[in-house]
């Protein structure tokens, strides 16, 4: 629209008028100088690996998630554990899920550009995480092949979340230290959903899964063994 | 109960409009409780964050950086965002945001929408635009949905219906959702909030968000949230419409590090809200595949100019500055006639009103300093509210109608008696003589005409003593010689 | 040890018992006084209310008529933080270089009741008898413009025969504001009947502070109310002692 070309223009030349000057270009040699801005919070956490991968599993236990752990090779049948446990059947998946996660006996969806109304229907959804931070207890979705589309994690009552100990950092800033490409597109999980706009009294689960299930997978017991760095 | 006008062109000046909430003990009860829940909590958090007060000052840094370079990251957002298939408009004012989101819901054929609580667009009056233009607008917040449905005014910017209790929830939702039986027990009440939108979020194709932060260097959005509503908003409809101020920008995606630390504690006193999200223009085949941006100046860009009222733009709208204030506390957020209640209203308001309407509000402080305590960016409340009276004094004072305003004159004639030693001596002896007509025998004044009324209404006064501290000293020394 | 005495313009009109006793106090203290009869104002009535231009030619007076004092002692916080606080912006809007300078220079010397006993005399005790429940009013300059931190309560907890009542919510304003009190006279009582609660279940007579613009307020709606209770000001009961008892300088 025209309009918005000109009130672009004046709207920049207003901002421009009462700060610093601006190059036209962005990304140009007048790029504003960051090297000012202090950083001097806590970046990196203190707590040694188990600590911290301990630290996450309280967090999402106050925060009524259920949690589990096991080693990589128990995964696959603790995966099926949960499921059974949760008495559900019908689960959603994402596209690049590893085979041995979906777990016999139920009835798998895998996504390949489902309809909203069909995601609508699973009872559950299965999915990996790229980081969890201890600190707070978030799970951080970058909705990889593995990870699966947003509304995967949106639509269905149940979330199970699978997570290696490897994946988990203590603090937030070390997520982001992580993040060797900006993601497109990110979720930040911290509990299931919930309100306190009535009265103050925190309620769960208004939209969004109401359960959501946490298995950690132990995988640094062997990689500390043979000397390697967690990654 | 009076509907409350948050407009603020219409609405009356704070000390009337606190004066219906201060006559209800229900309201002010509900705001005490819901301040003294988040103030625990928040307190609670504060108090584990070792890092706290570096966090406070990197999020105030990299808040004024953004601002003192605005133009630029504007322009980095908009180019990066566009070639992530983003479409970015640009509002000068409230009337053009308004046009230019009902001009794209035409394009949509759109005839509802679905809107994530966004204050921007409440700013903008945007819902009754809307309608008038024949477009339904569902809320899907919870806060929100009692507010539409029960046609209230948000009082709490992060909190909105903090005012309402469980009961009065009750009485809207059976009323407007058809639920006789509908008990008041919290969790029945968002279970109907649920089901009751469950299909709207399935099958409205067009929705309208604000956004807490637009990243710069990625072109990126990030919504802030708890209950997922914004999550179902942002990711079901074929057409997503972000309206957001244009303070609204980050350099970085790590700059998010400093910022969700310190947004979380301070607006809902948790380590981290249950949801956040971020997405950059158009994934395919992952979410809205119709993205667009109105980034709105509305006042804004004018606010800029000077350091003392820039900072005013750091605001990350977290509520912290009224979860602690003791104004607000007595009146709630519909005596401020304004979207942006509390403290960041009160300086908020007036500026983007360009001083022309909401002058009361930067009087309605005792400049007592909690919310600067709390800020998380370190907004200098105090120091802007001085401000803006000393502006709104300096346009009003020539005025004729102002000239005999008593406050005016007697601060007027105050100036004066205290240049000259003399004239305060001989203006001590005249108020000690004048005030003896209103001394009752126990030596206090009970009541005062006229201006005085203000304080008498509710306080004695102690009556004058026979000497001041400086007669007394000047006949001390004199007896001494 | 010489210092100057700023009793503040309200302090002069309506308490001068607060003055006498400060008087009193840093005499005992063996403390020198002057008193400069010529002042009037800090400014901060006007500069709280809008009238810059007003406030700097008050704020001018007070840097000009203290240039050379050893030390400046002020029995209220609000005044100190209108000094310390407000003072730099207005010299810089409306100053010259030569008031700033001196403006610079006196900063140092300018120091609340509290902070002078404490950081300049170094003394906690004064030496004070106050038989009485007392609980402390922390007005809001005093709490966050001055951080003065303890130094109310060291005072206090050595004065003897003192039975400090602790303050619930000290750190909420009392609504005083100044001409907020007027301006806003119903949010204004609103929050003093808040605050009048904590005050009133401590069951202390005496509720005290370090600014009578607060007492003034809590005082005035005690009284209106008959709710037994009296305010006074913290210098007169580190001035009382078993001789000289705190009634003495009213």
């Amino acid at each position: 629209m025209n309009d918005s070309a000109s009130s672009r223009q004046r709207i920049l030349e207003s901002i421009r008028s009462a700060t610093a000057p601006v190059s036209s270009e962005p990304g140009s040699e007048n790029a504003p100088d960051r090297r000012v801005l202090p950083r001097t919070y806590i970046r990196r956490g203190t707590m040694n690996r188990n600590a911290c991968v301990e630290r996450m599993i309280d967090r999402l236990r106050e925060y009524e998630a259920e949690v589990a752990e096991c080693t990589a090779e128990e995964l696959p049948a603790t995966i099926a554990a949960q499921l059974a446990s949760s008495g559900k059947h019908i689960f959603v998946a994402p596209e690049g899920l590893p085979a041995a996660w979906l777990a016999p006996g139920f009835e798998w969806k895998v996504d390949r550009g489902m309809a909203s109304e069909e995601i609508e229907q699973a009872e559950g959804a299965i999915t990996a995480a790229f980081c969890g931070v201890a600190d707070s207890g978030t799970i951080v979705l970058h909705h990889s092949p593995t990870e699966g589309r947003r509304a995967l994690t949106l639509l269905p009552d149940r979330h199970l979340c699978i997570l290696r100990a490897s994946q988990v950092v203590e603090t937030l800033p070390e997520y982001f230290d992580r993040c060797q490409q900006t993601p497109m597109l990110a979720t930040f999980i911290s509990g299931p959903s919930a309100t306190a706009d009535i009265e103050m009294t925190r309620i769960k689960g208004v939209h969004g899964p109401r359960f959501l299930a946490v298995i950690l997978v132990q995988d640094e017991i062997e990689e500390a063994q043979s000397g390697a760095k967690a990654s | 109960m009076t509907h409350a006008v948050l407009d603020p062109t219409l609405a009356p000046p704070f000390p009337e409009g606190a004066l219906p909430v201060l006559r209800n003990p229900q309201l002010r009860k509900n705001v005490a409780h819901a301040m003294d829940v988040i103030q625990a909590k928040r307190a609670k958090l504060v108090a584990e964050k070792t890092d706290w007060p570096e966090l406070r000052s990197a999020a105030s840094a990299i808040r004024a950086h953004a601002l003192e370079n605005l133009g630029y990251y504007l322009e980095q957002f908009e180019a990066r965002c566009t070639a992530a298939g983003g479409q970015v408009h640009w509002a000068a004012d409230a009337t053009e945001a308004r046009e230019i989101i009902l001009g794209l819901l035409r394009q949509e054929n759109a005839t509802e929408v679905i809107k994530i609580k966004t204050m921007t667009s409440a700013e903008i009056q945007l819902n009754p635009f809307l309608q008038a233009a024949g477009v339904g607008v569902f809320e899907t917040d919870l806060a929100e949905i009692i507010l539409q449905l029960g046609d209230e005014e948000p009082s709490h910017i992060v909190v909105p219906a903090l005012h309402i209790n469980r009961g009065q929830v009750r009485e809207i939702f059976a009323r407007q959702m058809g639920l006789k039986d509908l008990s008041d027990a919290p969790h029945a009440l968002t279970d109907a909030a649920r089901t009751y939108l469950r299909q709207k979020f399935l099958t409205v194709p067009t929705a309208i968000s604000g956004a807490n932060f637009l990243i710069a260097e990625t072109g990126g959005v990030a919504v802030v949230e708890s209950e997922g509503n914004g999550r179902m908003c942002l990711t079901l409809p074929r057409t997503m419409i972000t309206v957001a101020g244009i303070e609204k920008v980050l350099p970085r995606y790590e700059d998010l590090e400093v910022m969700l630390q310190v947004l979380a504690r301070s607006a809902t006193g948790e380590r981290m809200n249950p949801y956040t999200s971020l997405w950059t223009g158009v994934t395919p085949g992952d979410g809205p595949q119709r993205f667009h941006v109105v980034l709105l100046d509305n006042g804004r860009s004018r606010m800029l100019k000077r350091p003392v009222e820039r900072q005013t733009l750091k605001c990350i709208r977290c509520a912290a500055c009224m979860n602690s204030c003791p104004v607000y506390r007595q009146t709630g957020g519909h005596a401020y006639g304004s979207v942006y209640p509390g403290p960041i209203g009160a300086i908020l308001t007036p500026q983007l009103m360009q001083l022309q309407h909401a002058k009361s509000l930067p009087y309605a402080s005792s400049l007592c300093g909690a919310c600067y305590e709390v800020c998380p960016v370190k907004i200098n409340i105090p120091e802007v509210l001085l401000e803006l009276r000393a502006q709104v004094t300096d346009n009003e004072r020539r005025q004729t109608v102002r000239f005999l305003d008593p406050l005016y004159l007697g601060l007027r004639v105050a100036n004066l008696v205290f240049s000259r030693a003399w004239l305060f001596h001989l203006a001590q002896r005249v108020a000690r003589i004048g005030l003896r007509l209103f001394t009752q025998k126990d030596g206090w004044i009970h009541s005062l005409p006229f201006i005085g009324a203000k304080w008498t209404q509710t306080r004695d006064l102690r009556g004058l003593p026979r000497q001041t501290f400086r007669e007394w000293w000047t006949a001390r020394a004199k007896e001494a010689k | 040890m010489r210092t100057s005495l700023f009793i503040t313009c309200y302090n002069d009109t309506l308490f001068p018992e607060t003055g006498r006793a400060v008087v009193a106090l840093l005499e005992r203290l063996g403390v020198e006084l002057d008193f400069h009869s010529k002042q009037t104002c800090c400014g901060q009535m006007h500069a709280n209310t809008g009238f810059r231009g007003e406030a700097f030619s008050q704020a001018k007076r007070f840097v000009q008529l203290y240039r050379d004092a050893e030390t400046v002692v002020i029995p209220s916080s609000s005044c100190v933080a209108m000094i310390r606080d407000q003072y730099p912006g207005l010299f810089e809007e409306m100053g010259n270089a030569s008031i700033r300078e001196d403006y610079k220079a006196l900063l140092p010397r300018v120091y609340e009741l509290s902070e002078f006993l404490l950081d300049r005399l170094g003394i906690e005790d004064v030496g004070a008898y106050f038989p009485h429940r007392v609980t402390y009013h922390a007005s809001c300059h005093g709490l966050r413009a001055l951080q003065l931190g303890d130094r109310p309560y060291r005072l206090l907890a050595k004065v003897r025969g003192l039975d400090l009542a602790p303050l619930a919510n000290v750190d909420r304003c009392c609504g005083f504001g100044g001409t907020f009190s007027i301006k806003n006279a119903e949010v204004s009582s609103a929050m003093l009947a808040a605050k009048l609660q904590d005050v009133v279940s401590t069951a202390a007579e005496y509720c005290t502070a370090l600014d009578n613009s607060c007492l003034m307020h809590l005082g005035g709606a005690m009284h209106r109310q008959y709710a037994g209770m009296k305010t006074i000001h913290m210098a007169q009961i580190l001035a009382s002692t078993e001789d000289l008892p705190a009634e003495a300088f009213a």
